[in-house]
This record gives C-alpha cells, sequence and structure tokens, in this order.
C-alpha cells in the first residue's frame, strides 16, 4: 500500500457540485486518480456516478468545483478538450458507426493528418502497436456490425488509447458482456494500468469491485461516502456503504396473507442467456391482499418480468397460472379480461397516449362498455366519459387544466395519476406496477403508495417492481431480489435484512 | 391548451392560403395583367354560375375520395400513397362491370360501386399483409403498386378492352352511367364522396373502434399494451382506404369519364396525400380543402380565357398551399416557437 499511496496523482477532482434545477445530482465530490491504478465509483443507480463522469468529460460544466490534471487547474468544456486532456471515455452504450471497419471507426474524428488523404499504412501500424502492446487484438479491416460485443468494446478502448489517453473512464463495462468476455477486459485493465495508465471503473458489482479494484469511492445520493483502498474493506462493508440506509420504520403495517395466489409462475425462462433483458428460472407468487416487492438494480430482467405478467411476451420455458388456472396464450388483452391492471415501466410510451386527452386515456381500455358506448362501441358517449373523466379528476387528484388538455401536456405525475385511475378503476385482481414512483415528487409518491396499499386492502395482489430500494422496503409486505433474470432470494418485509438484500441485489 | 392546438390547425392552413393568393397575384402584376380581375375571374369560373359551379363539383370527386383513403390511413398511422393505383384497380373493375356484364342501369352501377371498393381494399391489402406480417415499408409497396394499376390499366385499354383504333375502353353505356345530382354537372358521386366524408368522420370519432383505432396511429406501444389488436387495425386500415379510393374509382368511370384511357387517375393519390395534410387528417375539412383546389383548377380556365393569365399560376398557388401548410405545421412544432408562443401566452396571464 506504500508503494500506491506514493504514486502520482494524474486526476483530482475537488468539491464537485452538479444541480439540476434544485436537485443535486453531485454535492461537493471529492475523487482523485492515481496513475497505474484501478479506482472504482461504486453506487446505486443516480448516485450520482454518470453525473460525475459527465463533468469530467466535458459533458456537464460543474456548478462549483475545481478539476485537476496532473497538478493543473483546468477546465473542461467539450469532450474534445478531454481527449486532449488524456482523458477517454467508453461508454456503456458504444459509440462507434456500425457500418464502418474497425479501423475508420479508430481513426473517426481524429485531427492529426493536416492533408487531405490519410496514410492507411502509417496508421494502421500504429494501432497494430498498440493493439499488442495492451492485448486487444482487433481486425482492422472487420466492420463494426460483424464484432461480438466484447470486441466492440475492445475497439472502443483502442480508439481510446490511440487518442492518448492516460485515463481511461470505463462506465459499467461489463454491463454487456459475457463473463468470458469479462475475464478478458480484466486482463486488458490490468496490462492497461502496468503501463501506468489509470482506470475509473464504474460498477455496482460486488465481485467484479472486489476482484479487480485498488481503491474505491463510494457515492451515495450525490455524495461522496467514503474512499477505501480495496485490501481494507469486505464486500459487506461495501455495501453497506453504498446502500447506507438504517431500517426506517414504514408507514404501512407489513400484512402476512394466506390469500388466493392470483398470479404463480413456474420455473420461467426467457432469453435465459441474456443477463440483463431475459428469465432465467424464475419461479414466485402473487398472493391476493399483499404486495410483493421485486427489488434490484435496473436491467436484470424485470423489464421482461413485467412485460410476461401483462401477457406481452410469452415465457420460453414453464408456465404461468392466473387465478388457479394455467396461461395458455399470452396476449395482453387477454390479461387484461382477467382483471391484470398495469402501470407500465415507460408512462408515455406504453402507458400513455399522449397526442390524446386526459378523458380519452381514462377510457383507453373501456370505451366498449355499456357506461361510455351504445351498440357495443358503436355510438360513444361523449358526456358519459366527459362526466367520468371529471368524476376521476377529483378522486385522483389530477391536475390539469381540463381534462380535454392533451395528456402529454401534463406533468409527470398527473400522467402517472391518470393510468392509476384508469388501471385501479378497473378494480384489478392482479396489479403490476412497474417503478411507478420514478421521477415523482414526494406528494405524488406518497398519493401512489397509499393507492396502492390501499388496493392490497381490498384484494387486489400486488406485484410492485422498483430500482428505487426505499420505496420496496416501505411496501412490500415480501421482497425478492432479482439478479441477471434470477430470483436470488427471498425476505419478510417485516424488518427485512438490508444488509443482505443489498448483497443479493450486487449478486453476492 | 387543446383549443390553442385547435387554433393553430385552423390558423396555418388559412395564412397559407392567403400568403400564396399574394404571392399569386404578385407573379399575375409582373404579368402585366390586373390581380384584382384575374381573382374575380377565378372566383366566377369556379363559383360564378350553376354551370361552373357543378363542374367544379365534378372535378372535386375524385379528389374528395382519395383525401379521404389518406386521411384514414394516417390516422392509423400508416402511411398509404397507393390511392391513384387503388383509384385505378377500382375504375377498372367497374369498366369490365359495365361494359362486358349483362347488367345495365342501378343493379350495374350498385355492383360497379362494391367491386370497385373491394377492389381497391385488395389491392391495397397487398401493402397492407406485407407491412404487417413482413415489415415492409408500406410508402414503398404502395408506391410501386401505382405503377403496377396504372400499367395493368394500360393493358386494359390497349387490349382487352379496346374500342377500335384509338387506345382506349369502349365507353360505359348511357343506361349505366351515374345520373346527374341536382341537374348540375355533377353525379350522385358528388353527395355520395361527402357522405362518405361523414361515415368516417363519424366512425373515427364516434365509434370504439375508430377511436381505437386513432390510438394505434398516435401510440402503437401503448395501444398493445392496452390490449389492442394492433395488427388488425393496421390492416383494416389499409383495407377500408384502398376501399375508399377503390370506391371513388368506380364512380368517377361511371360518372365523368366513361372511359379508361391513358393518364385516367394521374396525380390523384399523392393530391389527395396532400390535401388529407392541409386538413390535418380532418375528413370533413378534407372535403373542404379538396373543393377548394377543385375551384382553383376549374377557374383558372375561365381566368385565362378573359385576362390572358395563364391556368399555371393556378397551379403555383395550390403548389404554394401545400408548401406554407406543410412548413406552417412543421413551424409550430418547433420547441423555440413553441417556447416563444408559452412566454407570451405566461405574460398575458
Amino acid at each position: 500500500m506504500a508503494v500506491e499511496t506514493a504514486a502520482k496523482e494524474v486526476l483530482r477532482m475537488e468539491h464537485i457540485t452538479k444541480q439540476f434545477g434544485s436537485v443535486y445530482a453531485n454535492r461537493d465530490i471529492n475523487f482523485d486518480v492515481r496513475a497505474g491504478e484501478v479506482h472504482t465509483l461504486l453506487g446505486e443507480n443516480g448516485a450520482g456516478k454518470s453525473t460525475l463522469m459527465n463533468v469530467l468529460f466535458g459533458l456537464y460544466q460543474p456548478t462549483a468545483g475545481d478539476i485537476y490534471v496532473r497538478g493543473q487547474k483546468v477546465k473542461i468544456d467539450s469532450p474534445s478538450q478531454a481527449v486532449k486532456l488524456g482523458i477517454g471515455m467508453v461508454h456503456q452504450h458504444f459509440m462507434l458507426v456500425e457500418a464502418m471497419t474497425v479501423f475508420e471507426n479508430i481513426i473517426l474524428g481524429d485531427t492529426r493528418s493536416k492533408g487531405i488523404f490519410i496514410d492507411q499504412n502509417a496508421r494502421k501500424k500504429e494501432i497494430m502497436e498498440l493493439s499488442q502492446k495492451y492485448g486487444l487484438d482487433a481486425d482492422l479491416d472487420q466492420p463494426i456490425t460483424e464484432l461480438a460485443v466484447g470486441a466492440q468494446q475492445r475497439v472502443e478502448i483502442l480508439k481510446a488509447l490511440y487518442r492518448g489517453c492516460d485515463v481511461l473512464v470505463l462506465d459499467e463495462p461489463t454491463a454487456a458482456l459475457t463473463d468470458q468476455e469479462a475475464e478478458g477486459l480484466f486482463e486488458i485493465m490490468h496490462k492497461l494500468t502496468g503501463e501506468g495508465k489509470s482506470v475509473i471503473f464504474i460498477s455496482h458489482k460486488m465481485r467484479e469491485v472486489l476482484r479487480i479494484s485498488d481503491r474505491v469511492t463510494i457515492l451515495r445520493s450525490g455524495q461522496t461516502v467514503e474512499t477505501v483502498n480495496i485490501g481494507d474493506v469486505t464486500g459487506e462493508e461495501l455495501a453497506n456503504k453504498m446502500i447506507g440506509r438504517e431500517l426506517k420504520p414504514s408507514q404501512y403495517e407489513k400484512m402476512e396473507s394466506d390469500g388466493e395466489a392470483v398470479a404463480v409462475l413456474n420455473h420461467v425462462s426467457y432469453h435465459k442467456n441474456s443477463k440483463h433483458n431475459g428469465l432465467n428460472d424464475v419461479s414466485l407468487t402473487v398472493r391476493r391482499g399483499e404486495v410483493v416487492g421485486i427489488a434490484g438494480v435496473d436491467g436484470n430482467g424485470q423489464s421482461q418480468l413485467a412485460m410476461l405478467l401483462t401477457g406481452n411476451i410469452s415465457p420460453e420455458e414453464g408456465s404461468m397460472d392466473l387465478k388457479g388456472s394455467r396461461v395458455a396464450r399470452f396476449d395482453p388483452n387477454g390479461f387484461i379480461q382477467e382483471n391484470v391492471s398495469h402501470i407500465p415501466e415507460d408512462r408515455n410510451k406504453a402507458g400513455l397516449v399522449g397526442n390524446m386527452s386526459v378523458s380519452d386515456n381514462l377510457v383507453l381500455k373501456t370505451t366498449k362498455d355499456p357506461r361510455f358506448s351504445d351498440a357495443n362501441g358503436l355510438h360513444l358517449k361523449k358526456k358519459a366519459i366527459r362526466n367520468y373523466a371529471l368524476e376521476m379528476q377529483k378522486k385522483f387528484d389530477i391536475r390539469c387544466s381540463s381534462v380535454d388538455q392533451e395528456a402529454r401536456n401534463l406533468s409527470g405525475g398527473n400522467q402517472q395519476k391518470v393510468i392509476l385511475a384508469r388501471e385501479l378503476e378497473a378494480s384489478p385482481d392482479l396489479l403490476i406496477a412497474v417503478h411507478p414512483t420514478r421521477g415523482l415528487d414526494i406528494g405524488a409518491t406518497r398519493f401512489i403508495h397509499d393507492t396502492v396499499i390501499a388496493q392490497r386492502g381490498s384484494g387486489c395482489g400486488v406485484l410492485l417492481i422498483s430500482a428505487d430500494f426505499d420505496e420496496i422496503l416501505e411496501v412490500s409486505d415480501r421482497i425478492l431480489v432479482m439478479f441477471e433474470g434470477k430470483i436470488m432470494g427471498e425476505y419478510s418485509g417485516k424488518n427485512p435484512p438490508i444488509e443482505e438484500i443489498s448483497l443479493a441485489m450486487a449478486g453476492k | 391548451m387543446k383549443n390553442k392546438g385547435l387554433g393553430a390547425l385552423i390558423i396555418v392552413p388559412v395564412l397559407s392560403i392567403i400568403i400564396s393568393f399574394l404571392i399569386g397575384c404578385i407573379i399575375i402584376a409582373a404579368l402585366g395583367a390586373n390581380p384584382a380581375d384575374a381573382m374575380r375571374y377565378l372566383w366566377k369560373g369556379a363559383f360564378g354560375n350553376v354551370r361552373n359551379l357543378g363542374t367544379t363539383f365534378s372535378r372535386s370527386t375524385p379528389l374528395i375520395f382519395t383525401t379521404l383513403c389518406a386521411c384514414f390511413a394516417y390516422r392509423c398511422g400508416v402511411f398509404n400513397l397507393g390511392g391513384e393505383g387503388q383509384f385505378i384497380i377500382g375504375s377498372i373493375l367497374a369498366c369490365y362491370i359495365a361494359t362486358k356484364s349483362p347488367l345495365t342501369g342501378v343493379p350495374a352501377i350498385l355492383l360497379c360501386a362494391v367491386a370497385g371498393a373491394v377492389g381497391g381494399g385488395l389491392w391495397a391489402a397487398l401493402a397492407g399483409l406485407l407491412k404487417v406480417y413482413r415489415g415492409q415499408n408500406e410508402m414503398i409497396i404502395t408506391i410501386m403498386l401505382n405503377y403496377v394499376a396504372t400499367l395493368l390499366m394500360g393493358v386494359v385499354y390497349t387490349n382487352w378492352l379496346r374500342d377500335g383504333s384509338v387506345p382506349q375502353t369502349v365507353a360505359v353505356p348511357d343506361e349505366t352511367q351515374l345520373p346527374s345530382f341536382l341537374g348540375l354537372r355533377a353525379t350522385i358521386a358528388f353527395p355520395i364522396a361527402i357522405l362518405t366524408g361523414i361515415v368516417i368522420f363519424y366512425f373515427l370519432f364516434y365509434t370504439s373502434s375508430g377511436f381505437q383505432l386513432r390510438a394505434v396511429g398516435l401510440n402503437m406501444t401503448a395501444a398493445k399494451v392496452n390490449g389492442f389488436n394492433v395488427k388488425r387495425y393496421l390492416l383494416m386500415s389499409f383495407i377500408v382506404s384502398g376501399a375508399i379510393a377503390g370506391l371513388g374509382g368506380a364512380l368517377e368511370l361511371l360518372g365523368t369519364q366513361l372511359r379508361l384511357i391513358n393518364g385516367f387517375g394521374a396525380g390523384y393519390g399523392f393530391d389527395g396525400v396532400a390535401m388529407a395534410l392541409i386538413a390535418s387528417l380532418h375528413p370533413l375539412a378534407g372535403i373542404l380543402v379538396a373543393i377548394f383546389f377543385a375551384a382553383l383548377r376549374v377557374g383558372s380556365t375561365t381566368m385565362q380565357t378573359a385576362t390572358g393569365v395563364p391556368t399555371s399560376v393556378s397551379d403555383i398557388i395550390q403548389a404554394l398551399v401545400i408548401v406554407f401548410t406543410v412548413a406552417g405545421m412543421a413551424m409550430v412544432k418547433l420547441p423555440e416557437f413553441k417556447s416563444r408562443f408559452a412566454r407570451k401566452a405566461q405574460k398575458e396571464a
């Protein structure tokens, strides 16, 4: 450790604060990187990791704070400025031109050649040398589309190195990789640090973090918790620091339900080998009168779980029982007829028809209902629809200038209330709520939680999927943890073991 | 909010028309004629007497059908650019039935209308099936099907139904021709077109299926998640819009053209698309827009005879209306425009 602390500092970010409106994405963050180290940024979704890196890469200007590169105070106002300072970034979603070859992608945006023509051979030689030095094998003449994800990532790294980076930011680099590819990446990272380059590694997978970091800086709600040497901590300690919560007493009484099982999944798989968009042997039960919370970091199969439970996709293996009978056909309308309600993940894309009015959206599924039309939908009762909308507006406190206002002009909270009104007025037997309070203020969040709990009281089975751990703890009667498409464990919502759940969320 | 949006939908086309006419007047003045005179004769030619009014209605009839065809498809988010092909297929079938079948009179007319609609619908269904089940781009398919239909019509009038030495089909027999509408020069195809528009308006805005169809057109994902059969609606919108154009083709043949000939139906499909956009996809507004364009076309002949201003000035005005309306609609959607508008509204409030 003594040697490491003596190593030269290449980058220092001091008291970085970034505000968006009244929200602090980063607050007084201190972070430094030394030559030849892997420094991990660890934190939950929304802890401020990406914001901090976007500040470093010149995509955001910090509200306050300074950045020093090799001891010099610098102002980074664009990514090209960052590149000039030797900072390279590999984004989670690759920035490659798919139709072009590896070589073309690497020299893209390179400003070294002053002439009209590119000396291809000299360039290729240069790139080959780099690729050999760091073990980044790549076929320069292959188009990107033909490359596997791991190889595309190597191209991204090569591109950064070719532009002369000393500090390489890897934003969740293993997210899209297979285990083998991830191993390869770690080797490359070792070679890079061996040559004196530094790596900033962003991840929330505990196993990897413990394995390859030299130091770890933990961020929580936009602030630095601590920077530690990896030798000094255990995974448990890290997870605790990352989640950093005391169990707050919940507003709601936790129930243990032995009601009818409304939804049962039996060993369901869907795109099993995809860690982020699949389900792997998932079994679960939702009973009437309980809220089952699915905890987990975003993108571990939760979207697929929700789509499956609402009939939008069908499982490749396993089966589902809905209210005691086996589901034969997965189709959204069939599920709606079985009284399954759905608060979709993306309220604008899947929940609402933005260009239609609030009242139209409230009756979206029910225009054939005799309350709203005569002769099975042949004549809409506009007046009845409007009156119903006004009633819902009052009941769910939907704030809009008129129920004829287009739904897209409402605030997020009020849009969600429109969906809530539509879905809950159907008095569902099963409610699938996905990130129901994402982006909402405290008032709207509270309202939605109250409504969900009220549904539970009236005998509805609720499955709540959320990446917000606090929300899960607040309203769930039972908690299941998802990681890479699998259910990692089941915990009681009454006095839940926070540490254990945190570790399960990080895949340990 | 809704009122503001509606305001823009009316203000933009009206302003576009005014500006287009102003530019038209400048061109007329530059040609050395008196713009006021030219405009007066343009009006006279289109609406000045019963005869001219009839001609305008007659000219507007096929345009109304193709406009409604485009309106219907676009409401479901489907870009049917094949109105012309569907129109022609409808007229080919009508031509066969009118000239070859033993039927005459009303039964023949009814059969022609039904066959035209079915033929147009099936022609559009080709593109619909390829779109829905094979993911092919419907714009390209429908445009290509226009060529197929036009060339097919060519075979019909040069070979199969050729009338003697001239490359045209035999004429529809007198008793199968459409009767005149109120003694005007227009046939009953005109009120049928308007009735079709009213039915479509009712369907889109007053029935559950029309409501769901519009929801599919505005947000397909939400429609699917909320349990609508998206594929069925897409296919239905192709077939119905094709049927509207096909009906238009059949009636145009029986009422006005009476025989298939080179150039029959050309341009109607794209005219319909432009007019539907100017009408903001509203079927009733679409009828008005189609009549307006027909009036410009009919009136321009009188203008030319009386003042010497060439009819192409009318073409220029028509083109400008389209350009300005489309540009205007795009402009209102610009974030810059919107924020300025919002700020102004705030100040007033």
